[in-house]
């Protein structure tokens, strides 16, 4: 059977890219490599064509070449994210209805909510590889760590892959006293060392260089799925690498938000008179703090700069490769963020408190809180909320949020696919999911009924091909919609409307209703002005989660965020006054001798 | 990855304050008179300005030359032990966008043993206030100065170097009937370059430094010397230093000095100039941010024979310094 799917998919790409297959067999273009650049936690607003002063000159020559859409959404967490890419599929059935860290109790056993990609699911690359491409994977997988859900278990025919959500990018290091290594396959062999001279940006591109040159010159395309684990944190990163941005970031997270906003406006990202989203209501206006508490933070933007510099660059090393080797005008990238920038605290969670176990071995491997040893292996430095929302520029939240900044990212395609005017800019309603249908579209496969003997859940996404040949501006109508849950948190996005619901005090404990054609950055609660358009997304969240067997879990990681955070006022600027009153200086006139 | 609240902000700034209070007491400008290891490893690193350092150092001395003269003439055949009290005051400034210092060091102590002047052995002992000294310092080359706390934050020695100039006041306790005093009745000074380069990362668990000091040591002549004329011709030192720290609070250094020149000539009688090694280990152990404890000892290499420099010590030195922004974070309790 899968000899029929393959020659039935080239007989397709052939079609599509141009001509009657039967004339053009001897002329058609081999069907195009497909390369997938993920940046791990990568904000909205983290790359130079999307406003950002970090400097990543290959992934916006990736733009300058294709188009940036910038009404892409992913889901609000890594694993999720990540399965939806690979199987096309809804979380809720895919296996990651939550985070395998943070599955409630009312979904344990339940499918949908194993914590991995179920085998229920069929993979992208399992069916690219069908149609006759070679599958590469580098970096982050984190979708199962048994074999039967490695990479090289779901599609993947060369890989090296890191299996948790993270790690030392030096070493084997992991985060806890009972899961104290990472753990890492190569060409599905569990590893017991690395390579030499690791790290892991680095040696994730050495790997598919190395795969893709194996099979050079075979004729056949090969899909290369790339998951930096690049910028998530910790931010270790080459010593070269650190002080790129010394002092740039003392000026603060507003002074930073408001100029990539500046810039985006001006690129065209956002329309003009687009706001920013308000400054998480616990962040002090950076302006009260003292110059060395803005050097320390600033600090750690420094070197989260940095990480993004250095993916670049090795992206960079992965371009002019396959532009050496003739592929890189063959080849379709896609580069995205796989959910809002990190705000959180991860490692204050991971060490727990004093006394505990974990605390314990935080205090052995992790404990190198110097700024100057920040970067180096050992330490863990993260930038947190303030920076989180710099990445996220212009929106609201970030990761974790089902706040546009939570699940809105940057995408680039670039490649023969792309008929759009290079460079250009796409605001089209565009969902992760939609990956998977697009590439089988380009593949010239088509998605099974069923896959190892079961019957395949639908794909909720919709192929791109035609928003990328330039004949639509979006792949979905204004009555189609999308809908995200996770640890409670919730979204529906249908046209410009925008249903959420989240945990106080990131939300209102209620459902609340946004207009993202005039309110992008979600500072207006519409639902009780609008109550019929409430009634109508919460008939069509009704739906969706009956479809997905949604379970709202019963336990949540924000369940006492309520009691834990500052009461939650407004961020209105200028408040209070005495914050921002200067000495006075009386008329010189009036100065006593 | 997982997700979690964050309760506080501004509090868990990691390291913050306490690598800046640390960090200040890097300030230290103490050179040490007598010493067989120069000023010692760590001297010249810098401070924040205002940064106020106290050193109090004890050593004890025993060798053929007179400790509290660093002239280092040597006494063939003469054997002395000394024990050597400094207590200082620095203070670290700048010169522009130049980092500056300013110290002055009083030594005091004791010393027991004998000496031979003019054919003549004298067994005596001394006590009481040696001369002060006076030294300021201006970095040339290397970081600005740190005027402020985002300066500190961010320091690095990277390569630097320093120019120091000395001068000895000769108030000390003296007595010209004898040649062993704590007082040498004569002003002397030096001149110096002391440069760090910085080897690797900064990071506080691995700072590795190579230092050296090449200085030049004048002498004016003492014209009551046991009722005779002692003059020195000039001394250049040069001192190095490999450090490293262990852990974020103890370090070791393997230290060298060498001395050539100093010529003594009494009353036209030359003697021999020196041309000496000396070789020594330092340990030091930042006890909390405002104090820190080193501890050395050390010894002149290839002194078999009677007109060599001979002399070894055992040295510990504590270290206070206090910035007073730093000192009111303290007082508010903040991080």
């Amino acid at each position: 059977m899968n000899w029929l799917v393959t020659m039935l998919g080239i007989v397709g790409a052939t079609a599509f890219l141009g001509g009657p297959a039967a004339a053009a067999a001897q002329d058609a273009p081999r069907r195009p490599n497909i390369v997938i650049i993920l940046g791990d936690d990568l904000g909205y607003s983290d790359m130079g064509v999307f406003g950002s002063e970090i400097r990543t000159p290959n992934l916006d020559s990736l733009a300058k070449d294709g188009v940036r859409f910038t009404s892409f959404y992913t889901h609000a967490t890594c694993s999720p994210t990540r399965s939806m890419l690979l199987s096309g599929v809804d979380t809720h059935i895919n296996g990651l209805g939550n985070m395998d860290e943070w599955a409630a109790p009312n979904q344990f056993g339940v499918p949908g909510y194993e914590g991995d990609l179920n085998d229920r699911v069929a993979t992208l690359p399992a069916l690219l590889k069908d149609a006759g491409y070679h599958t590469y994977m580098v970096g982050k997988w984190h979708l199962g760590k048994a074999p039967d859900r490695i990479p090289a278990a779901r599609g993947f025919e060369r890989d090296f892959s890191l299996l948790d959500g993270g790690g030392s990018y030096w070493d084997m290091m992991s985060f806890t006293a009972l899961s104290p290594r990472s753990l890492f396959t190569e060409d599905g062999r569990y590893l017991t060392k690395l390579p030499k001279d690791y790290y892991a940006t680095k040696t994730y591109t050495d790997k598919l260089i190395s795969f893709i040159d194996a099979n050079k010159g075979d004729g056949k395309p090969f899909f290369a799925y790339v998951a930096h684990q690049a910028p998530h944190d910790p931010f270790h990163l080459p010593k070269d690498w650190r002080d790129r941005h010394v002092g740039q970031y003392d000026r603060g997270w507003d002074v930073l938000r408001k100029e990539r906003l500046s810039r985006q406006i001006e690129l065209g990202v956002v329309p003009k008179g687009t706001s920013l989203a308000e400054r998480m209501w616990f962040l002090p206006d950076p302006f009260v703090l003292a110059p060395a508490t803005r050097a320390v933070f600033g600090r750690k933007m420094e070197l989260y700069a940095g990480m993004v510099e250095n993916m670049d660059f090795h992206v960079g090393r992965l371009i002019d490769h396959l532009k050496k080797i003739g592929e890189y005008e063959n080849t379709i990238f896609i580069v995205f963020g796989d959910n809002g920038a990190e705000g959180a605290d991860l490692f204050g969670m991971i060490a727990g408190a004093p006394g505990t176990r974990d605390f314990l071995f935080a205090a052995m491997n992790w404990s190198k809180t110097d700024p100057k040893s920040w970067g180096e292996p050992g330490s863990y430095p993260s930038y947190g909320p303030a920076w989180a929302q710099v990445s996220m520029t212009p929106f609201s939240q970030y990761k974790g949020m089902t706040t546009e900044g939570g699940i809105r990212n940057a995408l680039i395609v670039s490649g023969p696919v792309v008929k759009r005017p290079k460079g250009s800019i796409n605001g089209g309603f565009m969902h992760v999911a939609d990956i998977m249908p697009t590439l089988l579209e380009v593949a010239g496969t088509a998605y099974p009924k069923a896959h190892n003997g079961h019957d395949l859940p639908p794909l909720i996404g919709k192929s791109w091909m035609t928003v990328l040949a330039g004949r639509a501006e979006s792949p979905r109508t204004d009555q189609d919609y999308m809908g995200w849950e996770i640890f409670g948190n919730r979204a529906l996005r249908q046209g410009d409307w925008k249903l959420r619901w989240q945990w106080k005090p990131y939300g209102t404990g209620d459902w609340e209703l946004y207009n993202l054609a005039s309110d992008p950055v979600e500072r207006t609660n519409l639902a009780a002005q609008n109550p019929d358009k409430l009634k109508a997304l919460l008939a069509l969240w009704d739906e969706y989660a009956n479809a997905n067997n949604v379970i709202i879990p019963s336990r949540s990681m924000f369940e006492s965020a309520d009691d834990k955070l500052p009461q939650r006022f407004p961020d209105d600027a200028g408040y209070p006054p005495i914050m921002y009153h200067g000495q006075f200086v009386p008329p010189a006139a009036l100065i006593k001798k | 990855m997982t997700h979690a609240l964050s309760t506080s902000f501004v509090t868990r700034v990691p390291g913050w304050p306490r690598n800046v209070a640390a960090i200040a007491l890097f300030a230290l400008f103490v050179p040490a008179i007598a010493s067989a290891q120069g000023d010692g490893p760590r001297t010249y690193w810098k401070g924040l300005s205002g940064t106020n350092v106290i050193p109090v150092i004890y050593t004890t001395i025993s060798g053929n030359t007179n400790p509290f003269d660093p002239s280092h003439t040597v006494n063939a055949d003469g054997n002395i032990s000394a024990t050597l009290m400094l207590a200082g005051f620095a203070k670290v400034t700048a010169v522009g966008d130049r980092a500056a210092s300013v110290q002055v060091l009083f030594p005091m102590g004791s010393l027991s043993g004998e000496a031979v002047v003019d054919g003549k052995t004298y067994g005596q002992s001394a006590g009481g206030f040696g001369d002060p000294m006076l030294q300021v310092g201006l970095n040339v080359v290397g970081p600005k100065a740190m005027k402020a706390l985002p300066d500190l934050l961010r320091y690095e020695p990277r390569f630097s170097i320093d120019l120091i100039g000395s001068l000895a006041v000769p108030i000390g306790e003296y007595h010209s009937d004898q040649p062993l005093n704590i007082g040498q009745n004569r002003w002397y000074g030096r001149i110096g370059a002391p440069v760090v380069y910085q080897i690797g990362n900064w990071a506080p668990e691995r700072r590795t430094t190579l230092e050296f000091l090449p200085a030049i040591w004048f002498f004016g002549a003492n014209n009551d010397f046991v009722g005779q004329t002692m003059e020195n011709d000039v001394l250049f030192q040069l001192e190095g230093h490999l450090t490293h720290n262990f852990t974020k609070s103890f370090w070791g250094s393997l230290d060298a000095a060498w001395y050539s020149g100093g010529k003594a000539t009494i009353d036209g009688v030359a003697g021999a100039k020196l041309n000496n090694a000396g070789l020594s280990f330092t340990a030091g152990y930042m006890i909390n941010d405002n104090t820190q404890l080193t501890v050395g000892f050390g010894s002149t290499l290839g002194d078999n024979k009677p007109e060599d420099l001979r002399l070894s010590q055992f040295r510990v030195t504590l270290i206070y310094g206090w910035h007073s922004l730093v000192e009111g974070v303290k007082r508010l309790g903040g991080n």
